[in-house]
């Protein structure tokens, strides 16, 4: 007995003195779970999603159309572009036709039309357009969720007032002013008020359809027989803006997060693999070859961008196998933005090296990046379910710009000149990082 | 006739860690065609020195030329005329012998016939032509050192540095080490070798630089550093009851030390050995209890520091 506490005292002693498993053990998850947590609002008032963007035209007069916009800019779930300069209030409004080329841009994902004809005087019922890249699963099933529930919370009076229109394009304005007054004046008797007031509302479209037919259940969707009511009452005109010819939406989205996170595995591993090469001598002989520091450095950056390359690509072209991702006719632009996201990865895999001072110690301080970074930079959810200000961090990673690239190649079939603000980000950060890396091999002893 | 120029030349050659200093001003040349030893214990400096010939770290202090060229890290224009052994195998163990080589080969310049040639006779030479496609983790330590010995050798160098190459090997690749830098060394290859092995040093060197807490201590030929010791022979004989009356009489007429139950005694300069025996004899030891001979270079290390190589 008195061995085993021994030897568990030692176990106990060594890993006191072992940062990497500490950070491993205890640091990591908590940073996760703190990530987690922010995400899915846990003891949070307003949990959920906030902030997502989404673009709004309003080419209805009608002031509950309005109500509709204000609607939706209350709810904390949206961040509603309404003008042509999203930070200008004072700006032109934005345009149905400019939707689609924002959308394209990623300046937002998802827009609401409301047209002239949204009260519709051929029946009775609403006619909305959405405009959409749903290049996101969960983000688009959220985002319609959300779209839907304010909609429907607020189409009562659309609908009052579409009934009022088709009332008035059947009977014609006198009949209908005579049938709203005779209505009135019964209201006002059976259960009192200003006849006035109440013929007022009733043309304002105020029916109390909302009362009589919405009854939200708890988690605030539709009930199931209103949804057969509400079809046939509203048309919703969707418009898929981006991916809506790609084969196999799901694992197209997919892929490129996974990529990532196992080609920064990869990268991180062949940074300890510097630690090996300093530990075995071998950085002696080549320094003593007459090869310079710098060429080792350069050596290794290339040949992360060469196995990065053919990492990405093999592993695409298993999604292509396995799950019918397109690639053929992008194949170009994929492996440019490949090979901007292996440059960053091993930009990263290289600063790893430079800060760390062991092996044990990179293989720790990767694996907690690599975690965090994927997290933030959306490998394993939407971005934008994640807190306005944990977004902001999110541009800040290379998984996320990589995961954009290889979006926008799949999903919407990017042009060059649309690649190149992404790529632009890639580079910018390879840059930083390298600089940071090779700066911290300059003062470091690993070639010693 | 003047002295050819030296190939290797030191002067006052400072390197600090911090606030330790590794080599305290080392001034030394090595003229072509030596094989020099730089003897001393563990973290006397030796592979600090080496690593600044080889330009591998920068020098704090005084000036460093190797075939004529100054030396510093940073700056390769000496580096093709030297190789290094280091102290662990400086390979690449997944793969093959002959990858190793021909990528150390490469570096240098090498390439095509000529780099398969110097491949095949460094493989000949250390006795690895029949193993040259096996993977060098298969290897046996003994194997591999040698092979890192052949890598050092590709490029022809005029000065090869190892630094402890037998660290960790079997006999039979150490003197096939020993054998092959001794063939190198005679057909013009200049080496310099740094050992805590007296007995290498002994056996390989012509001239030892003997080294500690930086600073060289004493150099020249065998005979030369042992010229410097106040005694030309050294007796042995067992310690215990019977020898004590000895041990006790010899009291100031030379050095007595005990290592591993066994009295080493140093007779004072002009002490006859005559006198020596005369007590033995008077005292009734038997003469097959003493053993004569020459002094080593452990003792001079002993008489310059107070300390026995061996026990650092």
């Amino acid at each position: 007995m008195n061995s085993i506490l021994v030897l568990v005292k030692k176990d106990f002693a060594i890993v006191r003195h072992n940062r990497t498993v500490l950070v491993i053990s205890f640091v990591i998850p908590f940073m996760l779970i703190y990530l987690f947590g922010q995400i899915f609002g846990v003891n949070q008032k307003d949990h959920g999603p906030s902030g997502i963007p989404i673009g709004v035209v309003n080419q209805s007069t009608d002031p509950a159309a309005q109500t509709l916009v204000d609607a939706l800019r209350a709810e904390p779930a949206f961040r509603v572009v309404a003008t042509a300069k999203p930070d200008d209030a004072k700006s032109a409004p934005l345009r149905e036709e400019d939707l689609n080329a924002r959308i394209r841009a990623n300046e937002f994902r998802f827009a609401l039309v409301i047209p002239a004809d949204v009260v519709r005087t051929d029946k009775i019922g609403l006619h909305l357009k959405i405009y959409s890249n749903p290049r996101n699963e969960i983000e688009t099933q959220l985002v319609n969720g959300i779209l839907e529930k304010t909609i429907f919370s607020n189409v009562p009076e659309l609908l009052g007032a579409s009934l009022e229109a088709r009332a008035r394009s059947f009977l014609g304005d006198p009949s209908l002013d005579r049938f709203d007054s005779d209505i009135a004046d019964s209201v006002a008797r059976a259960f009192g008020g200003d006849p006035a007031e109440i013929k007022r509302r009733m043309q304002d479209g105020h029916f109390g359809i909302g009362r009589a037919a919405w009854r939200p259940k708890d988690d605030g969707g539709a009930p199931a027989k209103m949804d057969d009511i509400l079809d046939k009452v509203f048309r919703i005109d969707k418009v898929q803006v981006v991916g809506a010819d790609v084969r196999s939406p799901q694992a197209t989205l997919l892929v490129g997060g996974w990529a990532m996170q196992f080609l920064l595995f990869a990268v991180a591993g062949s940074a300890a693999g510097l630690f090996r090469e300093r530990d075995q001598g071998l950085f002696q002989r080549l320094l003593s070859s007459g090869v310079r520091r710098s060429d080792i450095l350069w050596s290794k950056f290339i040949y992360g961008i060469c196995f990065g390359l053919v990492q990405l690509i093999v592993l695409f072209f298993a999604g292509h196998v396995m799950y019918g991702i397109e690639i053929g006719a992008q194949l170009p632009h994929l492996i440019l933005v490949a090979v901007f996201a292996a440059a960053a990865c091993t930009a990263f895999g290289m600063l790893i090296a430079s800060v760390a001072k062991s092996p044990e110690a990179a293989q720790g301080l990767s694996t907690f990046i690599i975690l965090l970074m994927s997290a933030i930079g959306g490998a394993w959810f939407p971005v934008s379910l994640m807190p306005v200000f944990m977004q902001q961090f999110s541009k800040l990673t290379l998984v996320y710009w990589a995961m954009e690239g290889f979006s926008q190649v799949l999903w919407s079939h990017a042009t060059l000149g649309e690649l190149l603000p992404t790529l632009g980000w890639l580079t910018l950060i390879t840059g930083l990082v390298l600089a940071v890396a090779m700066w911290r091999f300059r003062r470091g002893r690993i070639f010693e | 006739m003047s002295s050819p120029a030296p190939l290797l030349s030191a002067r006052d050659v400072v390197k600090r860690y911090g606030a330790m200093t590794a080599l305290a001003g080392v001034s030394l040349d090595i003229a072509p065609g030596e094989f020099f030893g730089l003897l001393g214990p563990n973290g006397a400096g030796k592979s600090t020195f080496m690593s600044l010939v080889a330009g591998l770290r920068h020098i704090d202090g005084g000036t460093l030329t190797v075939d004529g060229e100054g030396v510093d890290a940073g700056s390769d224009r000496a580096q093709h005329a030297l190789g290094l052994v280091p102290q662990h195998v400086a390979l690449y163990l997944d793969l093959s012998a002959e990858t190793n080589l021909r990528i150390f080969g490469e570096l240098h310049g090498l390439k095509g016939a000529a780099l398969a040639e110097r491949v095949t006779s460094a493989l000949d030479a250390v006795q690895l032509s029949d193993r040259r496609a096996d993977p060098v983790k298969n290897f046996s330590g003994g194997m591999q050192r040698r092979l890192n010995l052949a890598a050092a050798l590709l490029h022809r160098p005029k000065l090869l540095l190892c630094d402890e190459p037998t660290v960790g090997v079997d006999p039979q690749s150490r003197n096939a080490i020993f054998d092959l830098l001794q063939q190198m060394n005679r057909e013009g290859l200049t080496v310099i070798y740094s050992t805590h092995y007296m007995e290498e040093a002994t056996r390989l060197c012509t001239r030892i630089g003997i080294i500690d807490h930086g600073k060289i201590l004493a150099m020249g030929s065998i005979d030369e550093l042992l010229a410097q010791l106040p005694f030309e022979e050294e007796i042995r004989f067992p310690a215990g009851a019977a020898t004590a009356g000895l041990a006790a009489e010899l009291g100031g007429q030379g050095e007595l030390t005990t290592v591993d139950g066994t009295h080493r005694f140093r007779p004072r300069a002009g002490y006859p050995l005559s006198a020596f025996f005369g007590v033995t004899e008077r005292l009734g030891l038997a003469p097959r209890l003493f053993a004569s001979q020459r002094p080593t270079l452990e003792a001079l290390f002993l008489q310059l520091t107070g300390r026995n190589l061996r026990e650092i």
